[in-house]
């Protein structure tokens, strides 16, 4: 568990980092979000370790990270935006050189490296020179080190920029296969990346938070209505009309209409709020009509709906 | 401490560093050793205090990357955010660069032991031009370090290595330089000053810029006339600047700017 209260780090006049406070649970995928520069790597790097704050305490597992930081990094695996790693060693001297450092005993070393290694899929890549591995490989070989002595906690700080669809599809996978066993910090400004694997986003905009909920929460409570996209056959003006009669929809807007084919598509707005469903209505009105529903969806606005309107407001 | 010094240690027969320092020193030992064995007298000792005046070569190329270059990498975020002091990331980092310094000293007993079975002069004095070898570098290498700690790239903390390096070996210069100065300055009609007092304040200005020379004040161990103050100076030097080394180190963490 991570508890971060009240963090500032100032840069001279700058706040980067102003007064964000939240916490992570344990077994939890928290996503990070936020545009570039609003403070996402700054505070990865003061729970980490690597920076200090100006005001303000991070607690990793109960441990101050400036009190006793020797206790506080031992929880933490960190993934950095540049992945540290030595090009002149090869994989497997670097994830020793690594384990020293995290001091994991001798005769454990052995299993807890083959079992990073197959589990980040680099166990033909380990007696490579890290110099000449391919940027996806290095990411794993970047990520295999913050598995290193098997931390509870892992901050992986943009995972996967710079890496082409395929590697991005991997590299997600095994995001989801380490959050089965660990607590994980996910920064990122691809949307859908923490849409596919997050629990909860913290958005972060200008040093500060700006929300912090799960996706579906925070989707319906910036909209506070639903939207659904229907196309029929059928006369337009009819249509619309008999569905704007029916209670709990606010508007009916026409997208598409063609009247060669009399098939139109039409968007209509509900408040969320309202007990019943307004679809099962929708139904029965159309039916009773006698025009043919082609498609029917509800259209839940996106991530980076949510995202530009809180970061824009 | 154990991991950072094998793994710095390792980086330098990795990289062609270790390589190219070896072939200098031993180019360099062999030379001078040469050098006197033609001339049919040789004393260890000459050729070991040649050999510190290399130092302002050796050591910057030695030194360079070890803290520059993971900055330059990136790879320093490893020292920060593992369960491992700071100051046991510096240690690790001096020792595997006194331990490759101390390699390359393997040339010089080699001629040792050539010169002692071909009757030359290898006694008292030679190990104590050996004590001042490793005094020197020890010094010397810790100043490297901070050069390193203070710069993001490598010719620019070799070069601020090399110019403190330079200046120290130059200080009996300096301090003549220094005391012709401050006669003429005090000359000037301003002061009115017997000439006497002029000479005294000149005196004593070269003394004190030249008791910073780590190279005076060893001079003597080469004819085996040993004392500990010297030995005091180079190590309490050493140590100082690598205590400023780590505390530039911490102070990234805590700059604001």
């Amino acid at each position: 568990m991570i508890e971060i209260t009240n963090l500032v780090k100032r840069y001279g006049d700058i706040k980067a980092v102003n007064g964000i406070s939240f916490t992570v649970n344990d077994g939890e995928v928290l996503g990070f979000l936020g545009p570039n520069g609003a403070g996402k790597s700054t505070t990865m790097n003061i729970i980490t370790g690597y920076l200090s704050s100006t005001s303000g305490s991070v607690k990793v597992n109960g441990h101050d990270i400036l009190e006793e930081p020797d206790l506080a990094k031992k929880c933490i695996g960190y993934l950095p935006e540049m992945p540290p790693l030595y090009f002149d060693m090869t994989v497997l001297e670097y994830l020793n050189f690594i384990c020293d450092l995290k001091k994991v005993p001798k005769n454990e070393r052995k299993e807890q490296l083959a079992s990073i290694l197959s589990m980040v899929k680099i166990v033909d890549m380990a007696d490579r020179l890290i110099g000449n591995l391919s940027k996806g490989y290095k990411q794993r070989v970047g990520i295999a080190q913050a598995l290193v002595g098997n931390p509870d906690i892992l901050i992986l700080d943009e995972p996967t920029v710079g890496l082409d669809p395929n590697q991005i599809l991997e590299i997600r996978k095994l995001i989801r296969k380490l959050a089965q066993k660990h607590t994980v910090i996910l920064s990122s400004h691809i949307l859908s990346e923490v849409q596919a694997v997050c629990d909860r986003v913290v958005i972060i905009n200008k040093g500060k938070v700006a929300a912090i909920d799960t996706i579906t929460d925070l989707s319906t409570k910036l909209s506070g209505s639903t939207k659904l996209s229907l196309s029929f056959k059928g006369p337009e003006k009819d249509v619309v009309n008999n569905l704007r009669s029916i209670p709990g929809v606010t508007n009916v807007v026409s997208v598409v209409s063609n009247a060669d084919t009399s098939i139109h598509q039409v968007e209509i707005t509900a408040q969320s709020d309202s007990k019943s469903d307004v679809r099962a209505s929708v139904f029965y009105t159309m039916s009773k009509g006698g025009w043919p529903m082609l498609e029917f969806r509800s259209l839940d606005p996106t991530l980076e709906e949510i995202f530009l309107s809180i970061t824009s407001a | 401490m154990l991991a950072i010094y094998k793994r710095e240690l390792a980086s330098y027969f990795r990289s062609p560093v270790g390589y190219v320092a070896m072939a200098l020193f031993s180019f360099l030992s062999g030379f001078l050793f040469i050098n006197q064995y033609g001339d049919g007298m040789v004393n260890i000792s000459t050729e070991i205090m040649s050999l510190t005046s290399f130092f302002v070569v050796i050591i910057p190329v030695i030194t360079m990357g070890l803290f520059a270059e993971d900055k330059k990498r990136g790879t320093e975020v490893i020292f920060y955010t593992n369960p491992i002091s700071m100051f046991e990331v510096v240690l690790g980092k001096f020792f595997a660069a006194i331990t490759l310094i101390a390699i390359l000293f393997i040339n010089v007993f080699i001629h040792m032991i050539i010169t002692a079975f071909s009757g030359g002069v290898v006694n008292v004095g030679t190990w104590g031009s050996v004590i001042v070898y490793f005094c020197l570098a020890i010094l010397f290498t810790s100043i490297g370090v901070f050069a390193s700690s203070i710069s993001d790239t490598q010719i620019v903390s070799a070069i601020i290595c090399f110019v403190t390096i330079l200046v120290i070996q130059l200080l009996k210069t300096v301090s003549t330089l220094a005391s012709a100065g401050v006669t003429s300055l005090l000359s000037s009609s301003v002061f009115k000053l017997e000439p006497d007092a002029i000479n005294r304040a000149s005196n004593n200005v070269a003394n004190a810029i030249a008791w910073f020379s780590p190279f005076t004040k060893t001079q003597d161990f080469r004819y085996g006339v040993f004392s500990i103050s010297p030995l005091v100076f180079c190590l309490s030097m050493a140590l100082l600047f690598l205590f400023l080394t780590y505390r530039i180190l911490e102070k990234k963490r805590w700059s604001q700017k």
